[in-house]
């Protein structure tokens, strides 16, 4: 039975990588708002994040702040690289779903395997924002990354709620997600929407990357947990709205926390993934929209 | 199967094109036979990549559906042939037979919830699986020995008579995957592969027909896995190795990419594209580094210019009544 310091302690690492995992979720939302399909290459941006800021922090000597802000811009390239080369032609052609979800998958496991040929396979990490700590409260200790992690996390939640009630651009973002053909006859440029929601799905997914580093590490293959992890998030907040994807990620995490405490760290993406397939097998809509029908149908 | 009511499809009589692919690909195994093993290794591979792909393409080309996780019953079957033989002295066909009875338990338990999910839903569902097969595969180190994978699996025998020399396997292999295609081709043609078919199409208008959907896609689901265990077993036995990377995501793209290559709904799709696939990267030996990349690459590239695949290019050879019957 672990103690009550063990059980505080993983949910206290709970928070901080459900609230990754929150972000990722959102990166999800956004790219299917806009265009209707999962990109199952979220992960990677992840990865992207953590290795692009390592490599301009360690290996170029890059101050933090410098590396942050060049780090996002280069990863969301790379969203909107996927986005041109990928899923444009795709849907210009009306491929299938499944094909499209495969050509997300394969785009995933490509710049894999490219970053492998060009970093290596070595695991790496560097130093958290701020140094010193960690905070101790009692028995319970809070790395001062997490409080980065939260802060961060609050001021993007932030940032994007104004982005998409108080900008042309986000509001345009959102009318493509209630109907993308209403959307084009208004004259919104549903093309370019699309290009916005990869960019800014990527730039999420990147700073996910970039705050979450400094509490593990970064590797070419850690894109697909935190892919599949970001859509459990997304689903589990009923799959398309950004505040559920949030509060599902934090869940999430937690439950993936105690998981670790309960049957030891190798079997949390079993237990997370296994979750995953409780929920879209009885929750199909998220854990939150379920409550909000039967509080309608009242 | 309900054999004597069936109706083909194809017009009665043996015609070139049926013919042509069978041998093709015993043309391609006599030229293997002669070859060097290395090259029979490559063979071997391919054919048992096609046996994989000829069960998915039941499901996704068929039946429309999609898995991305048939990597698992991959791993039980390879898995499931290694522990008995090498642990428990099975004979491999025995052990080969038992785990496609296992897979098969295991797919209609598993398909039986998942597959009433559609779309995005499906595919991440079915990903998962394979992905939770693929870390068990790892840690749980007392059954499978994690990381280190298991060696020392016998190849393929019976009663005493055991496969000593690869060729002699690859002969076994080159049988077993025309048998597979075979099996896929009558069920095809039958009134179960035309139901299949029809959901494929419109489910509600399958539904409509009287086809029993939520049945059939897990009828097609558990086809497509027994394919998958079967190809798992034998490559444990081809190898004599295996290990969690053997069964991983990679595996998942490998097949995708010589079902789409082939292309997907075809017949003979499936096993053109796995050959295909399997002996490019040995033609270009500096691409050994770029495997991965190349793979998705070429998957990437068929998705969006020809999603048809090469087999698709045979609708030109053929006369328009097949061509009409093979869009609906």
């Amino acid at each position: 039975m672990p103690s009550l310091v063990e059980f505080l302690q993983s949910i206290v690492n709970g928070v901080g990588v459900g609230l990754i995992y929150g972000l990722v979720g959102i990166g999800f939302c956004v790219i299917y708002n806009a265009s209707g399909i999962v990109n199952f290459a979220q992960g990677v941006f992840v990865m992207l994040g953590g290795m692009v800021c390592e490599t301009l922090l360690s290996q170029l000597g890059i101050p933090l702040i410098v590396a942050v802000v060049l780090t996002i811009p280069l990863v969301a390239i790379s969203g909107i690289v996927m986005e041109l080369a990928i899923v444009r032609p795709m849907m210009h052609r009306g491929a299938t779903l499944f094909a499209i979800i495969l050509a997300t998958l394969a785009a995933q496991i490509m710049i894999e395997r490219i970053t492998l040929l060009t970093f290596g396979d070595r695991p790496r990490t560097y130093h958290e924002f701020t140094t010193g700590g960690p905070l101790k409260i009692g028995d319970v200790a809070i790395g001062y990354q997490l409080f980065w992690i939260l802060g961060c996390g609050a001021l993007l939640v932030l940032l994007l709620w104004l982005f998409f009630t108080r900008t042309r651009t986000g509001r345009a973002l959102r009318a493509c997600s209630q109907n993308r053909e209403a959307a084009q006859l208004l004259g919104i440029p549903v093309a370019r929407m699309m290009l916005i929601a990869f960019a800014l799905s990527a730039a999420l997914g990147a700073i996910a990357g970039i705050l979450v580093t400094p509490t593990q590490y970064t590797a070419y293959n850690v894109g697909t947990p935190f892919g599949v992890n970001g859509f459990i998030a997304a689903i589990i907040g009923g799959f398309g709205r950004a505040g559920g994807a949030l509060a599902g990620g934090l869940l999430l995490g937690v439950l993936q926390a105690l998981a670790i405490v309960a049957l030891g760290a190798g079997f949390k993406n079993v237990a997370a993934l296994s979750f995953l397939l409780v929920v879209l097998l009885f929750f199909p809509n998220g854990l939150f929209a379920g409550f909000g029908k039967s509080a309608k149908a009242h | 199967m309900t054999s004597h009511v069936t109706t083909s499809i194809e017009p009665t009589g043996i015609r070139w094109q049926s013919i042509l692919p069978i041998v093709a690909v015993l043309a391609l195994a006599a030229v293997g036979f002669v070859s060097s093993d290395y090259i029979v290794t490559v063979l071997g591979f391919a054919f048992i990549y096609a046996i994989f792909c000829t069960g998915l393409n039941f499901f996704m080309g068929y039946t429309g559906q999609a898995s991305f996780g048939q990597s698992a019953f991959a791993a039980i079957g390879g898995y499931g042939s290694a522990i008995l033989c090498t642990d428990y002295g099975w004979e491999p066909l025995l052990a080969l037979f038992a785990t496609m009875v296992l897979s098969g338990v295991a797919a209609v338990l598993v398909g039986y919830p998942t597959l009433r999910l559609r779309g995005h839903y499906l595919a991440m569902a079915t990903f998962a699986l394979g992905l939770i097969v693929y870390e068990i595969t790892i840690e749980w180190t007392a059954l499978t020995q994690g990381y280190m994978g298991y060696s020392g699996v016998p190849p393929l025998g019976v009663a005493g008579f055991t496969l000593d020399t690869l060729k002699q396997q690859l002969v076994v292999l080159v049988v077993i995957s025309l048998i597979g295609v075979g099996i896929a081709a009558r069920l095809r043609q039958s009134r179960f592969g035309r139901a299949l078919a029809s959901i494929a199409g419109s489910e509600s208008a399958a539904r409509a027909l009287g086809v029993d959907i939520a049945r059939y896609k897990l009828i097609a689901f558990v086809i497509a896995a027994l394919y998958a265990s079967a190809a798992g077993s034998l490559f444990a036995h081809f190898v004599g190795f295996i290990s969690p990377e053997v069964y991983g995501t990679t595996m998942v793209i490998q097949s995708f990419a010589m079902l789409y290559l082939g292309g997907i709904g075809t017949m003979w799709g499936p096993m053109i594209g796995a050959i295909i696939v399997s002996i490019l990267p040995e033609t270009m030996r500096g691409l050994k580094e770029m495997q991965d990349i190349a793979y998705t690459a070429v998957l990437i590239l068929i998705l969006i210019f020809a999603p048809r695949g090469l087999a698709g290019l045979s609708v030109l050879f053929r006369r328009t009544r097949v061509r009409v019957l093979e869009k609906a």
